[in-house]
């Protein structure tokens, strides 16, 4: 046996010497060779006599250190690691430049949505970004770019530049498969050669390798399968806790670290406060001790508070300067910087009259209040991504799989397509399939909001996260990873709360400016107090602040403090988070903000009648035969043309067919006519079946069933006319029922002021007895598929801004073409993708809902800007001191200021958080 | 060439801040300086004249540093043209 072993520490040829000799003389070694500059001995060595780790042991005896196992280097026939990966990458990495990427970002240490702008603004300076836009309760920047003139890491190092910071995902995967430490630098290798992969470490003595990624690029499946690729295998370890939630993590580390800033700055501030109490008050305080009012020991609590607690704002503010932009950090260190730099002075100079105070505890008031309103908002902001939380949490961790003919226990995320899954009562289905073995019933209500259990059995499909109840079964595994229903569920409601309502982008422009002219009003304060105001109004003598520049300081850091726009970049997406969520946990998917703000101006709603108004399931009521012709025989022709077609008339007569057990013969030449029948050829006959038009445009004599056909329509049914060889014999009548809420939406629709209008391809006597029904009035039939987006456009042009409800399957361009497209029913990925909302249950209640949700979820935007902007339009002036003349007293203090700055973030993300308690049902 | 008129506009922005600032903090100290004059018993101390001098320079510095890159930049672009 031959094998390679690392030797570390030989820096000489007389080191050489010794690790030769050391080795030649163990018994068993046939021959050693020894290199100094690869610092490797590679032994050949007899395997019965002796063993590695004596060869090992001579090594380190002999002084050296020993390196990781090396390969066995092989005879002819055996490889030694799987694939050497080469240093230059391949060519298909290369993009074309042109293309448009789409990146996302998690930031952490945005305060306000000065941070948010600034950030967007530095992104969008790039010349390759095309556009970048920044959630901040979200904490994401979205960022669309060309991929041929930036990568991911010179935008990382943008936002990291100018002082906030990248959050990466992190993951651990076990390799399988290494042998040595070539091996585990060919993992590495191909692991940093990911786009989105922007750190890879991997240990050979544990098998493991950490990555650091960004989950908008490269998914985890997607590094699992480039290990595997490779030669090895990649796994989740089995011991693993709860996969990394960096973000949540940030997010906990933040609270604690306001938490303790709050606690040091309430330790300190309750003996500066008392201290000031005694000074203003000596008799009722009079046992605060003296020290407590000793200007050193003020001096010292005071820099304790800026240093420790209030270095967060300092630095901020350096870190944006630096870098052109200007934020909340900006003013807080201004105004708490100027209070703490003129006590300073006072105290330790000379500064003649006037100066006889000190605003320690204004500096340490502003510090602490402001850290609360941090505190209390970190707190808020992870509650309000809750219900992403929620979804996530619905995710099964495990899957028992069949290989073999045994099961197998593994991560859910190593689950392939066509894997057989075992699912016992009581457990959670681990993802999408189809059943193959058994029965039982699902409770589906987690995902589709169906309370009863609903019935599954070989060939049924079956929805990841729900919960198997009564008994076990197999499935083959369809949707895995990210395509399961509830991996797209959760992506549509992380994308909706990333995105910004119009609204929103004003009020973030608004506040992005607003820093600055904050600064011009400030200026503009302290120099009228100066000048004129402090003489005019005789601030002297009812102040008693005996400096003009004094006076004039408290306002213009009065006039800083209260301007912070945090609460202005707080109010919508605070608002949309909870108003998404809880749309989520109620069944109604809303793709954005801007869905959310149309909804509300909607003044007509369509909808389609086959499977949104009515239950989707036609069944065969009628057959009415002309004179010679045999009912079964018209059954089989008619059921045998519709067996190709997949609309639910044709369905309805194939299914009558089969229960009275006809034959269904094999049909040639099948063809649909959108909107009027299909025509076959079934045992050498023409067949056609479909609508008067249908029969009129062939030239077949209908006469003899007028009058039938009007009659089963003006029942609502949907009669169809059979002929065969040109002659007509006989029709067929198919209705839809109903669904048990249809008439209640419509009328409660109605009563919202909303009109309802049905759009169909029935004829128009069919459609206009469903209607009556309803008790809607406006009826668009005997419309083809491919009209129903004209219609639409029709509805629009008329001023109306109106919203299509449809099952999604051929309603793709109306739902596209109308301001709010609405899809019914989880799984259809037309609906997901053509409709701004989507409803997961099949109740038109829900219709109703999401209206109530938009205008519940506006409502509350509205409040919350109107809370935020209105403080800082009345805060202002007051700051600045309007009021002065009138009331002689300074009507707002910097220690107010800071305590109502930091109050309005809070009241505007807890007003949100109320939502959560408001009915949308 | 992108990087090079990015320093100069930086350069020539700290420049015109620098400029207007100090100008402002001069009008300043100039109308302090004026009211004590014309009184028997000045209002202003030389402490308030130099903090308000100071405090007026940090101030206008921050307004000034945030508007003359964006104007600065806007002219350049408008003579390339």
């Amino acid at each position: 046996m031959k094998t390679d072993i690392k030797v570390f520490g030989m820096t000489c040829m007389h080191c050489h010497k010794r690790v030769t000799d050391a080795i030649s003389a163990l018994e068993g070694v046939n021959s050693v060779e020894v290199s100094l500059e690869d610092e490797k001995a590679s032994v050949e060595f007899d395997a019965d006599k002796i063993g590695l780790e004596d060869i090992k042991k001579a090594v380190t005896d002999a002084g050296y250190e020993i390196g990781e196992d090396a390969c066995q280097i092989p005879d002819e026939e055996e490889a030694a690691c799987p694939v050497i990966i080469d240093e230059e990458e391949p060519e298909e990495s290369k993009v074309e430049p042109g293309t448009v990427k789409e990146i996302a970002f998690k930031v952490s240490g945005m305060q306000c949505s000065a941070c948010a702008q600034n950030i967007e603004k530095a992104l969008n300076k790039l010349d390759a970004v095309i556009s970048a836009s920044v959630n901040l309760p979200m904490q994401r920047a979205s960022v669309s770019y060309d991929p041929a003139l930036i990568t991911p890491e010179e935008m990382e190092n943008t936002i990291e530049a100018i002082g906030y910071h990248v959050v990466k995902d992190r993951v651990v995967l076990e390799i399988g498969g290494m042998k040595c430490a070539a091996c585990s630098q060919n993992v590495e290798k191909v692991l940093k050669r990911l786009k989105g992969v922007s750190s890879a470490s991997v240990n050979i003595s544990t098998a493991r390798a950490q990555v650091e990624y960004n989950s908008s690029l490269v998914s985890v499946d997607e590094i699992k399968k480039a290990v595997d690729d490779i030669g090895y295998s990649a796994s989740l370890p089995a011991d693993r806790k709860e996969s990394e939630d960096r973000e949540k993590k940030e997010r906990e580390q933040e609270i604690k670290q306001q938490k303790n800033n709050l606690l040091i700055c309430v330790a300190i501030l309750i003996p500066i406060m008392l201290g000031n109490m005694k000074m203003m008050f000596p008799g009722l305080f009079g046992f605060v001790p003296a020290l407590f009012s000793d200007r050193n020991l003020l001096f010292l609590l005071a820099t304790i508070v800026m240093v420790f607690p209030g270095r967060q704002f300092f630095v901020g503010t350096y870190r944006g300067l630096r870098h052109g932009v200007t934020d909340m950090n900006l003013l807080i260190a201004t105004g708490t910087g100027a209070a703490y730099v003129i006590s300073i002075a006072a105290s330790y100079l000379d500064l003649g009259p006037g100066y006889e105070h000190v605003y320690y505890d204004t500096a340490v008031m502003l510090i602490t209040f402001i850290v609360f309103g941090r505190y209390l908002e970190a707190r808020a902001k992870g509650r309000t991504s809750e219900s992403i939380k929620k979804l996530i949490g619905l995710q099964a961790k495990t899957a028992r799989i069949i290989v073999a003919g045994e099961e197998k226990e593994i991560p859910v995320e190593d689950v392939q397509v066509d894997d057989i899954v075992f699912v016992r009562p009581g457990e959670k289905v681990p993802v999408d399939g189809v059943v193959v073995e058994g029965s039982s019933a699902m409770d589906e209500s987690m995902i589709t909001g169906e309370s009863i259990p609903v019935e599954k059995n070989v060939g049924d499909m079956v929805i990841g996260s729900t919960l198997n109840k009564s008994g076990a079964l197999k499935f083959k595994a369809i949707n895995v990873g990210a395509d399961t229903a509830l991996a797209r569920i959760i992506e549509l409601v992380e994308n909706a709360q990333n995105s910004k309502a119009p609204i929103q982008r004003i009020a973030d422009l608004v506040a992005g400016h607003f820093i600055l002219v904050v600064h011009v009003i400030a200026l503009a304060a302290f120099f009228f107090w100066y000048f004129i105001g402090y003489e005019r109004f005789d601030v002297a003598l009812h102040s008693g602040i005996a400096s003009p520049f004094l006076f004039s300081l408290l306002i213009s850091i009065t006039v800083l403090v209260i301007s912070c726009p945090c609460a202005v970049g707080l109010a919508t997406p605070a608002a949309i988070m909870v108003g998404t969520g809880k749309g989520a946990e109620n069944g109604i998917l809303i793709k954005g903000g801007e869905a959310l703000e149309r909804t509300l101006k909607i003044d007509t709603i369509v909808f389609d009648k086959t499977g949104t108004l009515t239950k989707g399931k036609p069944e065969l009521t009628d057959v009415v035969l002309t004179a010679g012709n045999d009912k079964d025989e018209l059954l089989t022709l008619a059921a045998s043309a519709e067996k190709g077609s997949e609309h639910p008339l044709g369905e309805a007569i194939v299914k009558a067919a089969e229960e009275k057990k006809l034959e269904i013969i094999a049909a040639d030449n099948f063809n649909s006519i959108a909107g009027h029948g299909v025509e076959a050829t079934i045992d050498a006959k023409h067949v056609l079946l479909g609508t008067r038009k249908l029969m009129e445009d062939n030239g077949i004599d209908i006469s003899s069933l007028t009058e039938n056909m009007e009659r089963l329509e003006a029942e609502g049914k949907t009669a169809m006319m059979v002929a065969k060889d040109g002659q007509v014999i006989g029709l067929l009548a198919v209705a839809d029922t109903l669904k048990e809420n249809s008439k209640e939406a419509v009328e409660k629709l109605q009563k919202m002021g909303i009109e309802v209008v049905m759009i169909t391809g029935d004829n128009s006597r069919t459609a206009d007895a469903i209607a009556a029904q309803l008790g809607i009035e406006k009826v668009l039939s005997e419309v083809l598929p491919g009209d129903k987006a004209s219609e639409i456009k029709k509805l629009q042009e008329e001023g109306r801004i109106v919203a299509m409800v449809g099952d999604g399957i051929n309603d793709a361009p109306a739902l596209t073409q109308s301001d709010i497209g609405i899809a019914m029913g989880a799984g259809t990925d037309v609906a997901m993708e053509s409709a701004q909302i989507v409803l997961i249950k099949n109740d038109l209640r829900d219709v109703l809902a999401s209206i109530k949700l938009s205008r519940l979820t506006m409502n509350k935007i509205k409040q919350n800007l109107f809370w935020a902007f209105g403080y800082n339009s009345i805060g202002i002036p007051l700051a600045a001191g309007i009021l002065y003349p009138f009331v002689s007293r300074i009507v707002i203090s910097p220690e107010l200021a800071a305590a109502f700055m930091a109050m309005s973030s809070i009241s505007v993300t807890t007003n949100s958080l109320l939502m959560k308690r408001s009915r949308i049902k | 060439m992108d990087k090079v008129s990015d320093k100069n506009t930086g350069k020539y922005a700290l420049i015109a801040s620098m400029v207007s600032s100090l100008l402002l903090v001069i009008i300043f100290a100039g109308l302090s300086f004026l009211v004590n004059s014309s009184r028997t018993v000045p209002l202003y101390s030389q402490v308030d004249i130099i903090a308000g001098m100071i405090f007026v320079f940090i101030l206008s510095m921050i307004v000034a540093a945030s508007v003359w890159p964006g104007f600065i930049e806007k002219k350049t672009k408008n003579n390339s043209k």
